[in-house]
């Protein structure tokens, strides 16, 4: 229990205070780290988390309205539960298969036709997932739980088609982000003089206060410019397009992050080994190491840094207890952190 | 039509590496390093860790093109320690806040749930 005091009631590190939270969203407050830090997280969450969206569409029939691509378009758009995603499924690049199966991919079909008089619509909830899969069913967020428009069917319409959803990031397309919106705010009583307001007459009557205002002291009347002064508490407002729970994309922000960190001094270390496969380019980010060597290089859990395991490339973030012990509870680690 | 698969923006090419170092030999205890297939959230990131480090004497970074995914950091450290030393050192430094920072995270929610299931 001391190492969990020492650990948790250090003010060493970023801070985070939670303001206010749901399922859908979460505010947030980081502190006791610089801009470069937050922005990183808020980047990282925006473009690099994976999740599973539809990729491949089959279609055997469509009769309606909308072209065969616009058709598939919206499907990519269609949020689908991405929950540990890494402990689940793999990119398609990384299997062994020829196009897709089961463990780089899941199967929606889809089958709507019009008889009656009165027009159909397709909603996301129509979408009937492959039996067995572990993830990749439409999000339902709606009090009717329809989920979101697909499509509208005339008299005599109809639709008949496959959908191969696959794991993918926002940084090949913005299907498979997490977030709808990350909000990000510092500084809200512009002390630091980062923005200038423009006015009529008078910036303090004609601009709104922000909403986190109150959660810092205002300026003073007649104080002087601290020039020195830099940003350090960061409200970021994270809003989920539904496929992950904030905490989750939180979580998986903070762990691509140490995965990119890791694979730099991966390359270092790795340089005065005989390649062992390090190098090996077409391993994807975050690739699952322990998934028995599906991946490409293989190499990451034991490589040795500076006489320590390199602190990643164990498992999903389930299993981040164990490894996240040693890495605190060590001296080095200690010691590495007291440096930044 | 010609345009480079998307892909190519994260994924390391054949013979890749993530990272090259190049010695500056205009100055002592200099690097430039080159990250492949990486952007502004890798790069101002550990640009900003390296100036905390009060052995380094300059850190900054550039993206030479836009249409490339890459950044070159350039480090300037004194006699006590070197680039390469100094970066990892940011590295492994950045992978323990950003530890202590997912345990806090995870308490917080944990804590935050409880006050919302209990109202
Ligand atoms: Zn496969």
């Amino acid at each position: 229990m001391d190492d969990y005091d020492t650990i948790y009631g250090s003010d060493r590190g970023p801070q985070i205070t939670i303001k206010e939270a749901d399922s859908r969203h979460a505010q947030i407050v980081l502190s006791n780290c610089d801009l470069a830090f937050a922005n990183a997280l808020r980047r990282i969450m925006l473009a690099e988390i994976p999740t599973i969206a539809i990729d491949i569409v089959e279609i055997q029939t469509n009769t309606s309205v909308i072209p065969d691509e616009f058709l598939c378009h919206r499907l990519g758009m269609v949020p689908l539960d991405s929950t540990n995603i890494d402990d689940k499924l793999i990119y398609t690049r990384d299997c062994f298969c020829d196009q897709y199966c089961e463990r780089c991919s899941v199967t929606l079909s889809l089958h709507a036709r019009c008889t009656g008089e009165d027009n159909v619509t397709v909603y996301a909830r129509d979408l009937v997932i492959a039996e067995g899969a572990q993830l990749g069913s439409p999000v339902i967020n709606d009090p009717e739980g329809q989920g979101t428009v697909i499509c509208k069917l005339r008299k005599g319409q109809e639709l008949r088609l496959k959908c191969i959803a696959k794991k993918g990031i926002a940084k090949e397309h913005a299907k498979w982000a997490p977030t709808a919106a990350v909000g990000f705010e510092y500084d809200p009583w512009n002390k630091l003089r980062h923005i200038d307001y423009w006015y009529e007459e008078d910036a303090k009557e004609e601009w709104p206060k922000s909403k986190y205002a109150d959660w810092e002291e205002p300026p003073i009347e007649g104080e002087p410019f601290n020039y020195d002064a830099v940003p350090s508490r960061f409200y970021l407002d994270i809003e989920s397009a539904g496929s992950l729970p904030p905490d989750e994309i939180l979580q998986q922000g903070i762990k691509y992050l140490q995965e990119k960190l890791a694979a730099v001094i991966e390359t270092f270390s790795n340089k005065n080994e005989t390649g062992d496969g390090f190098g090996d380019g077409v391993r994807s980010p975050g690739q699952d190491y322990s998934m028995g060597g599906m991946g490409g290089g293989g190499a990451g859990y034991e490589t040795p840094y500076q006489g320590g395991r390199t602190p990643f490339g164990g498992g999903g973030f389930g299993g981040a207890t164990e490894y996240g012990g040693r890495l605190m509870g060590g001296h080095k680690c200690v010691a590495a952190v007291a440096m930044g | 039509m010609n345009a480079p698969d998307r892909f190519e923006l994260f994924l390391l090419g054949d013979g890749e590496t993530k990272v090259s170092m190049e010695q500056d030999t205009r100055q002592p205890n200099a690097a430039i390093f080159t990250f492949n297939k990486e952007d502004h959230t890798l790069g101002n990131l550990l640009r900003a860790t390296l100036l905390h480090n009060e052995h380094v004497v300059f850190s900054a970074y550039k993206v030479p093109h836009p249409l490339f995914p890459k950044f070159e950091l350039r480090v300037q450290t004194d006699e006590e320690t070197t680039p390469k030393e100094a970066l990892l050192a940011a590295c492994q430094s950045l992978i323990g806040d950003l530890q202590m920072l997912s345990q806090k995270l995870t308490r917080e929610w944990e804590l935050n749930k409880i006050a919302r299931d209990t109202s």
